[in-house]
């Protein structure tokens, strides 16, 4: 939806612009795979790209959607538990901006409606609670988000020049596995004046990853493979046991 | 280096240790004849096991060590067949509810909590049951106090209770005519524990038979790891299917050490002092229960915790 809005205010603008340039802004990335196995820690690619248009640049990546259980631990007669919780449905797994603007409320009402900026994201909470205890509990996600490093607090954008820039994206080690897009606006006096998305596969790789999957998609044959598994080797183990070693 | 990533516990734990663990906890149990899942679950969950992966995982272990032991007693021919159909009923409707019960806790988000409880209560009462009665034997043995058996006037009026029950059936194996119901609510009971704690019951299961069900001692422990083995099945089972908490690179692991520390538990068994070693037992299992129980106190690292869904 987001994506299609974004094409669509850049339609328009390009029609207001009559004396459009050409290649408002190019952009790259290093690599748009990323391949978690057991022992990954993180990954960092480097975005480079040239603007020939004046404007602000802004650079978000948008992780794929998950819902989240946010938990508030209580005491009861000394006893720590879990107590209440809040869901938030299709919320973005891990997401990072870079802007150039120096004053985000110059363009507040073009980055509220494409969702640049973590204050514009949507939170979709569900079941019901008081606004404010959604509050509450919007700022710890936010919170733990930053310090997972999933929502990065880094922003700046690197000039080479006055065209050429840079930008390093870091993933950290606990990043959910889909495809990410980079999207690059190139907004100028609110108007959204380029578009650019780049993907990143996410892949998770290995055998551990392939066993969980298996162990969600195929419930039932896993259910079957574990108690055989657990009847062939106990009675496996015993023989060679007896075999071997003598009773 | 050790390092093994487990896939569904989703951390990275060492493999030298898991095997250590399933070392001693299939040594006690091959020396006492328990089956060690009581020792195990805590453990696990000692090392940074999520309390539902070690509970789900331990119910698939019990699977492998029950089934050696059936090996032998079903060659001597030592397992009352019938008995272990009522008992394997009775289990199927106590796991299948249990799991269920695992499942409505889980997403309430109170399964850790529970499984905790759970332990410290049973830990504790085992533990001091246990000590107490080491404590019995070893003056009796030393200082030749003699403790007086409790008139158990009670008892006899419950068992005298249970006979007058309906739906008697004569076990020929066992030589006995009991009310069906017995065997069934006592396996049902059985198959909660074997969900919601990850143990077999064995202890309690044993006991029950000899005293409730008045089972001739020769058929007690192979009618016991017959019906455990089904209804540890049905548990692990279900809890793949319904929870997603089995752990099969886990289970592999302590199935694999488990089995090798209970074959050496049961040879060590012969050489040493039984009362010695009873109350050593129970001295392990009261320090797992403490160390449960001040865990539930314990200030949590956070106050929010935030997890992804699955589904």
């Amino acid at each position: 939806m987001r994506i299609l809005f974004a094409v669509f205010l850049l339609i328009t603008s390009f029609l207001d612009l009559s004396t459009a340039n050409a290649s408002p802004i190019i952009s790259g990335i290093s690599t748009n795979e990323i391949n978690i196995d057991t022992n990954f820690r993180g990954a960092d690619i480097l975005l480079f790209g040239a603007k020939g248009y004046t404007g602000n640049i802004v650079i978000a990546v948008r992780g794929p959607k998950k819902n989240f259980m946010i938990t508030k631990k209580e005491r009861f007669l000394g006893i720590w538990h879990n107590g209440e919780r809040i869901k938030v449905k299709d919320l973005y797994s891990y997401y990072s901006l870079f802007s150039t603007f120096s004053d985000n409320a110059a363009s507040a009402e073009i980055l509220s409606m494409l969702e640049l900026g973590k204050s514009n994201l949507k939170f979709n909470f569900s079941g019901e609670a008081t606004d404010s205890k959604k509050n509450d509990f919007q700022i710890q996600l936010i919170d733990k988000f930053e310090k997972s490093k999933l929502y990065p607090t880094t922003s700046k954008i690197d000039f080479l020049d006055e065209t050429l820039f840079k930008v390093m994206l870091h993933f950290p080690k606990n990043i959910s596995r889909g495809i990410y897009t980079v999207e690059i606006y190139l907004i100028n006096e609110d108007n959204l004046t380029s578009f650019q998305s780049i993907p990143i596969y996410v892949n998770q790789v290995g055998l551990s990853a392939r066993i969980l999957d298996f162990a969600y998609q195929e419930s039932f044959l896993y259910g079957i493979i574990t108690v055989i598994l657990a009847l062939v080797v106990g009675w496996l183990a015993n023989y060679l046991f007896i075999r071997f070693i003598g009773k | 280096m050790f390092q093994i990533y487990l896939p569904i516990a989703e951390i990275p734990v060492n493999i030298l240790l898991i095997l250590l663990l399933g070392l001693v906890t299939g040594f006690l149990a091959g020396m006492f004849g328990i089956g060690g899942g009581f020792l195990a679950t805590p453990f696990l969950m000692f090392i940074g096991i999520p309390p539902a992966v070690a509970v789900s995982t331990s119910a698939n272990q019990i699977i492998a060590s029950s089934v050696s032991g059936l090996m032998v007693h079903l060659h001597k021919g030592t397992v009352d067949m019938k008995m272990g159909l009522f008992l394997v009923i009775g289990g199927f409707i106590g796991s299948t509810f249990g799991v269920s019960l695992f499942r409505i806790l889980q997403k309430a988000g109170q399964i850790d909590l529970v499984i905790a409880l759970v332990y410290v209560i049973f830990l504790g009462s085992i533990s001091i049951m246990m000590l107490v009665d080491s404590i019995k034997t070893l003056s009796t043995k030393k200082y030749n106090i003699v403790w007086e058996k409790k008139d158990s006037d009670r008892f006899e009026r419950f068992l005298a209770w249970i006979d007058q029950l309906p739906w008697q059936i004569h076990f020929p194996k066992s030589d006995i005519t009991v009310s069906v119901i017995v065997p069934t609510v006592l396996s049902v009971g059985i198959g909660i524990l074997v969900s919601l704690m990850g143990i077999g019951g064995g202890f309690m299961m044993i006991p029950a038979m000899i005293y409730i069900l008045r089972m001739p001692s020769a058929v007690v422990v192979g009618t016991s790891l017959f019906q455990i083995i089904f209804i540890a099945s049905n548990a692990t089972f279900l809890q793949a299917i319904t929870n997603n908490s089995v752990d099969i690179v886990l289970a592999f692991l302590m199935i694999i050490s488990s089995s090798i520390g209970a074959q050496m538990g049961t040879r060590a068994g012969y050489k040493v002092d039984a009362d010695n070693m009873r109350s050593f037992l129970a001295l392990i299992i009261f320090l797992v229960c403490l160390k449960m129980f001040f865990s539930l106190f314990a200030a949590p690292e956070a106050l929010y915790t935030v997890e992804v869904l699955k589904r």
